[in-house]
């Protein structure tokens, strides 16, 4: 195939839109989502280590499985690592996982990387030092395939059933800083440390842009979700600064580029609301896609 | 678009492409050698109900809820030596041992099945076996009294307070074990003819007023003494069957007849008696997973598989 040079790929108004890995312009200080949403994945880590620390018994077991007020929580990948290592079927995993499908299907599938997931937030502190180091030009940052993680989650789920080992639960992340807010440290630290210095060093945001399983299955469940990001085609003025703080900024493409979606429409989507936070123009809010209208 | 760019670009697009192959095609790789590798060989002993070792890793999901329930608070979750066992809960016996609650909250409390729900009493549990791995300091194998032993013990204890709460164990098994003649000597010295009943409070509390040396002496001489240790037996939290047996056998060393614990059929290896063992390194311990067989009660000197 002939690639022709010339042609330019990366254009501001059409196409894949301009994403320089910029820090947001000064004069915009609204971090209102945000504020919300570490609150809320603060409290629900801490509702985690009281409910076991002191004993409250609201939210038992860690991030990879729980018991929400005696109502199980399961991981939707652990469970299917789970069911085809062991290749038997628990009605309580079953359970588990519908449980957590409905209730991502009401509050926005990725919502949980965003909003839950405890490396996620350690992620978005690293990110604020990888970009500091790039203005400073001490490091360059570099890309992958943002499919990897859907590789991954294929990969891992074989890998269960030639195996018969739970491979991906014995290295993943959230499932190991979830069992350490509860349980206390392990050595087990020292990977999830490793993962936080190459995503500062070497590519920003990393594991959960490009490598995290865990997201797909969330991914997926977003597909299906109404509640998204909802954008205002007159309000807009094409800036472009929302997709600077995006922290999937591919998702925005469809809108604020092509201009054809007035709900971002990607699953990778984590709802997280920096986009919301960053617009002037107020273009951009949270809605209920196929559900605005009718209410 | 200069022709700087447009490298750079191309260059950006080549490593996208072939990381991304070298990142699955790795990690595949690994995933797939790592197996046999990180496949610990070391077994833990696992808390009741655990199914067998490969299907329990497999169906662990390591949310830790049985740590959660635990009413003695002995689970623990492997860490990174474990292999595939990271994350997944054990019990160190010596540390704190399965006390085999009414009900086993910890099965009940599994969502995945790895602790099998079809077990709902202690006696029913299969952790592993207890076998005596150090019969060199048994007590019962050496004939020397339990009590007698953690008296001796006693004289190296600094502190008051650590000294009243050794004495209260001591004290509340001795009760148990005197004869009415020995209980009725022990209110004469200590002017507790009045009590009905005699308390192991009071008692340990005149003990502590410089009577140590004159209890020993008692404790020694006293009708229980005659007897070797049996902890193992006595702290044992299965009831309904007998789960060691004390039987006589021939020295190997000395012509003199030793009373060696023999472990039985209805040993469920929840490690109570590792714990309790009063020698400095426990003489009996578990050994994850071991069944029992006729061979291991005829004799069960089995090495520690550690």
């Amino acid at each position: 195939m002939k690639i022709d040079f010339n042609e330019p790929k990366v254009k501001t108004f059409s196409g894949p839109g301009k994403r320089e890995e910029n820090t947001p312009q000064p004069g915009h200080s609204g971090h209102k989502w945000r504020n919300i949403r570490w609150g809320v994945l603060l409290f629900f880590n801490l509702l985690f280590f009281v409910s076991f620390f002191m004993d409250i018994q609201i939210l038992e077991g860690s991030l990879s499985g729980s018991r929400l007020l005696g109502f199980h929580l399961i991981d939707p990948l652990a469970a299917v690592q789970v069911i085809l290592a062991s290749r038997i079927l628990v009605i309580n995993l079953v359970i588990g996982v519908t449980t957590i499908i409905l209730i991502y299907v009401l509050f926005g599938g990725r919502t949980f990387c965003a909003w839950i997931c405890p490396y996620h937030w350690l992620a978005e502190l690293g990110e604020k030092i990888h970009l500091l180091l790039k203005k400073k030009k001490i490091i360059k940052n570099h890309s992958f395939d943002k499919n990897i993680r859907i590789y991954f989650f294929v990969l891992f789920i074989v890998l269960s059933l030639i195996t018969g080992f739970t491979v991906f639960e014995t290295i993943n992340p959230v499932g190991i800083l979830s069992r350490f807010i509860v349980y206390g440290p392990s050595l087990m630290l020292s990977w999830v440390l490793a993962l936080l210095l190459f995503e500062v060093f070497y590519s920003r945001r990393a594991w959960c842009r490009y490598f995290c399983p865990v997201s797909v299955s969330y991914h997926i469940i977003g597909l299906a979700t109404p509640l998204r990001i909802k954008w205002d085609r007159e309000k807009c003025s094409n800036c472009k600064r929302c997709q600077q703080v995006c922290l999937v900024p591919h998702v925005l493409t469809n809108s604020v580029n092509k201009g054809v979606a007035l709900y971002v429409d990607s699953g990778a989507c984590t709802r997280c609301g920096l986009c919301i936070d960053i617009c002037d123009d107020e273009a951009l809010g949270y809605g209920l896609k196929y559900l605005d209208n009718i209410i | 678009m200069s022709d700087g760019q447009s490298k750079k670009w191309f260059s950006r697009r080549k490593f996208i492409k072939t990381s991304t192959v070298a990142v699955i095609g790795g990690v595949a790789t690994v995933g797939i050698i790592s197996v046999p590798v990180l496949r610990s060989e070391r077994l833990l002993l696992r808390p009741p109900g655990a199914l067998a070792e490969d299907t329990f890793l497999a169906s662990c999901i390591k949310c830790g809820q049985c740590l959660q329930v635990c009413p003695p608070q002995v689970i623990e979750l492997a860490g990174i030596n474990q292999g595939f066992g990271i994350g997944t809960p054990h019990i160190i016996p010596r540390v704190g041992a399965c006390i085999l609650c009414k009900g086993l909250p910890c099965v009940l409390a599994c969502p995945t099945g790895a602790l099998d729900h079809q077990i709902s009493e202690g006696k029913e549990a299969e952790m592993g076996l207890a076998v005596i791995s150090r019969p060199q300091t048994c007590l019962s194998i050496k004939g020397i009294n339990d009590l007698v032993f953690k008296l001796a013990d006693l004289e190296e204890i600094k502190s008051r307070e650590e000294l009243s709460v050794e004495l209260m164990h001591i004290i509340t098994k001795l009760l148990d074990r005197l004869t009415a003649k020995e209980k009725h000597s022990l209110k004469e010295q200590f002017d507790l003819i009045g009590m009905e009943e005699l308390s192991a409070f009071d008692l340990r509390d005149e003990v502590m007023k410089d009577n140590l040396q004159w209890f020993v002496d008692f404790v020694k001489k006293s009708e229980q003494a005659k007897r070797g240790c049996r902890i193992c037996l006595e702290e044992c939290p299965i009831k309904e069957e007998q789960t060691i047996r004390f039987l006589g056998q021939k020295s190997n060393s000395s012509a003199k007849e030793e009373i060696w614990p023999i472990i039985q059929k209805t040993c469920v290896g929840c490690g109570v008696c590792e714990e309790k063992c009063p020698t400095a390194a426990a003489s009996i311990t578990i050994v994850p997973r071991l069944k029992w067989t006729g061979e291991a009660e005829r004799n069960n000197l089995l090495p520690i598989s550690r």
